[in-house]
């Protein structure tokens, strides 16, 4: 029996972790961690296992009273870190703080912290670089898109990632690094249901790379299990669904045009201005280019995850046979 | 090109017929999932790749295949073979033959320069018949799941390679030979006699700053010639058998093994040449 904390216990993703929590019987109580004073978590389970607490994470001192005060006096030994900022067109230190110093703040008050064991960070697909010159399917040693002209979204989860590795080995807390698929959901600051969800998406013309796209609730397994797990290192967390890109837009029921990358560029940039889109075609121009598949073998034989949740597409998928891990 | 794979179904069904139907519907192929592979590739595509290069493979370049027992019904192998023939058509020959003569149907997995990914349809037709990135990621996965890799090792240069230079292998490249060792795949030799002399280069045009091509070609025929193929696969060599995994990072293992691989290609085209009755027969 275990208390864990969970940073970003208001997002999608973490709320979904608290309610596995709670219903996890060897987990005896649930530290959830927000931004939102507590009315606006309503959607928490909140119960005799569950404490929820508001706080600034961007703050070194909140950060410290909370692992020094409730998360000692409860025991806490595992740390979620989930808190992101979302929408990648927001940019500056405030955002950096979040993204960045959050997570350096933790690791180190987790290093010398009395009952904290393990601190399991996830990190996102997107640090992966992607290119002409790169495989498509890509182990956990791939190159990390350290371009200086890469967007601050970009930059800042890199930085973190790194950040959680330079530590491993180093710190008494074991640290797990999570690189997990993009989730196909809203309110994740997922960028591909951004492109989604529009009324048409614009691909550039002659290219149909492959994607791979994960749910809420492969997150959360993944997550558990790197939670129970023993032992550090990186792992890609990949979804059940790899598809080309052509075919998630006819799937998602959404008419996709072909449209020169020059005139793609601008159009997804007057959209933005207009209707206030998150998408950014220059964050994801390569993406729309060439593909890129999370191989999860690792994630497999250390963790035990698999994915085993397909993503609910409007309009009907076929069961797929095997799954990008088993390759 | 989002072709939806019904659509690529009923084309080659209709330009191919039963047989392209039936090979398809065989195709050893690890799905991941909605019917495409990790790299893209989709029977339905492979089929429409069938319809369209058999015909060339039958009528127009009347390929013939000797040794084709050799390729590895099951499990990982790597297939080096001469390049040649300005434009990539060895490399189309050469796949549609392993896709025939392989049972049940192998979709042999070429591996591409850099520079075919960037192009436009080109990159995702290519993909959906199962050709990759010349990444050793890609390689490692693809041999790890027991595919075919095809890979030519003179690369670029021995597509462009002069005329009177023809059946003279370029700069070999070892690569092939380091992943065979560390991922225990055999290697087996091919020789390609009638493409080095299908579409003669006179002379080639630096490229365009910015263009992701090499360099423009400037052949002496518009199309390539009816020249006949004759596809000659050697035994295997099994260099995953000869040495550990991690003698792969000795050069000079390496080295001896690209260099016995290169001498059995030339040992296969020099007996093709004495075999070929002329180069259109």
């Amino acid at each position: 029996m275990k208390a864990v904390l969970v940073t970003g216990a208001t997002t999608p993703v973490g709320e979904r972790l608290v309610r596995s929590l709670i219903a996890d019987t060897r987990v005896k109580h649930v530290l959830a961690v927000g931004i939102e004073p507590r009315e606006q978590a309503a959607p928490l389970p909140f119960g005799n296992r569950l404490t929820y607490v508001q706080v600034d994470l961007t703050r070194t001192r909140k950060v410290r009273e909370l692992l020094f005060g409730p998360a000692r006096d409860l025991g806490v030994e595992v740390v979620v870190h989930l808190s992101q900022h979302r929408d990648p067109n927001d940019k500056g230190r405030r955002v950096h703080r979040v993204n960045v110093e959050a997570l350096r703040s933790i690791l180190d008050l987790a290093h010398r912290h009395p009952t904290i064991r393990r601190v399991v960070v996830r990190s996102f697909a997107v640090v992966y670089r992607v290119g002409m010159e790169l495989p498509v399917f890509v182990t956990e040693d791939h190159p990390l898109n350290l371009a200086p002209r890469a967007p601050q979204y970009v930059r800042d989860r890199v930085e973190a990632d790194l950040t959680a590795c330079a530590r491993m080995g180093l710190s008494n807390a074991e640290i797990v690094v999570l690189r997990c698929a993009e989730a196909l959901a809203p309110g994740t600051g997922s960028q591909l249901y951004d492109f989604l969800d529009a009324p048409v998406a614009l691909r550039p013309m002659g290219f149909d790379p492959m994607l791979n796209v994960a749910t809420i609730a492969d997150m959360v397994c993944a997550i558990e299990a790197a939670t129970h797990g023993s032992g550090e290192g990186v792992f890609n967390i990949p979804g059940y669904d790899t598809l080309p890109l052509s075919e998630a837009c006819r799937k998602w029921g959404v008419p996709s045009v072909g449209v020169p990358g020059p005139l793609v560029k601008r159009l997804y940039g007057l959209r933005r201005r207009v209707v206030g889109s998150q998408f950014s075609y220059g964050l994801n121009r390569r993406r729309l280019h060439f593909g890129l598949v999370l191989d999860g073998t690792r994630a497999r034989e250390v963790l035990g995850y698999a994915p085993c949740h397909p993503v609910d597409w409007p309009i009907g998928a076929p069961a797929p046979t095997s799954l990008p891990s088993a390759k | 090109m989002p072709v939806h794979p019904t659509i690529a179904r009923a084309f080659a069904r209709a330009v191919g017929g039963s047989k392209v139907r039936e090979r398809a519907e065989r195709l050893a192929f690890a799905d991941a999932g909605h019917g495409y592979d990790a790299f893209g590739l989709h029977p339905d595509f492979v089929a429409i790749g069938d319809a369209i290069a058999s015909p060339l493979h039958r009528r127009y370049f009347r390929a013939k295949s000797y040794g084709a027992e050799n390729i590895p019904a099951t499990g990982p192998a790597i297939l080096a073979a001469n390049h040649s023939g300005t434009l990539p058509m060895d490399g189309a020959m050469l796949w549609i033959d392993v896709l025939h003569q392989t049972s049940p149907p192998r979709a042999a997995r070429p591996v591409a320069d850099y520079f075919v990914a960037t192009l436009p349809i080109v990159s995702t037709l290519f993909a959906r018949c199962g050709v990759v990135g010349g990444s050793r990621g890609n390689a490692r996965a693809l041999l790890e799941a027991g595919e075919l890799l095809m890979i030519f090792p003179e690369g670029v240069p021995g597509i462009g390679k002069p005329f009177s230079e023809r059946y003279r292998l370029q700069n070999w490249t070892k690569g092939h030979c380091e992943l065979a060792i560390r991922h225990g795949a055999p290697v087996v030799p091919i020789g390609i006699v009638g493409a080095e002399e299908q579409m003669p280069q006179v002379a080639r045009i630096p490229a365009p700053k910015g263009s992701p091509l090499p360099y423009i070609p400037i052949p002496a025929t518009l199309v390539p010639l009816p020249v006949r193929y004759h596809i000659h696969y050697g035994e295997p060599i099994p260099l995953h058998e000869e040495f550990r995994p991690e003698q792969a990072d000795d050069p000079a293992i390496v080295r001896d093994a690209a260099a016995r691989v290169k001498a059995s290609v030339q040992a296969l085209l020099d007996r093709g040449l004495e075999l070929r009755e002329g180069v259109f027969r």
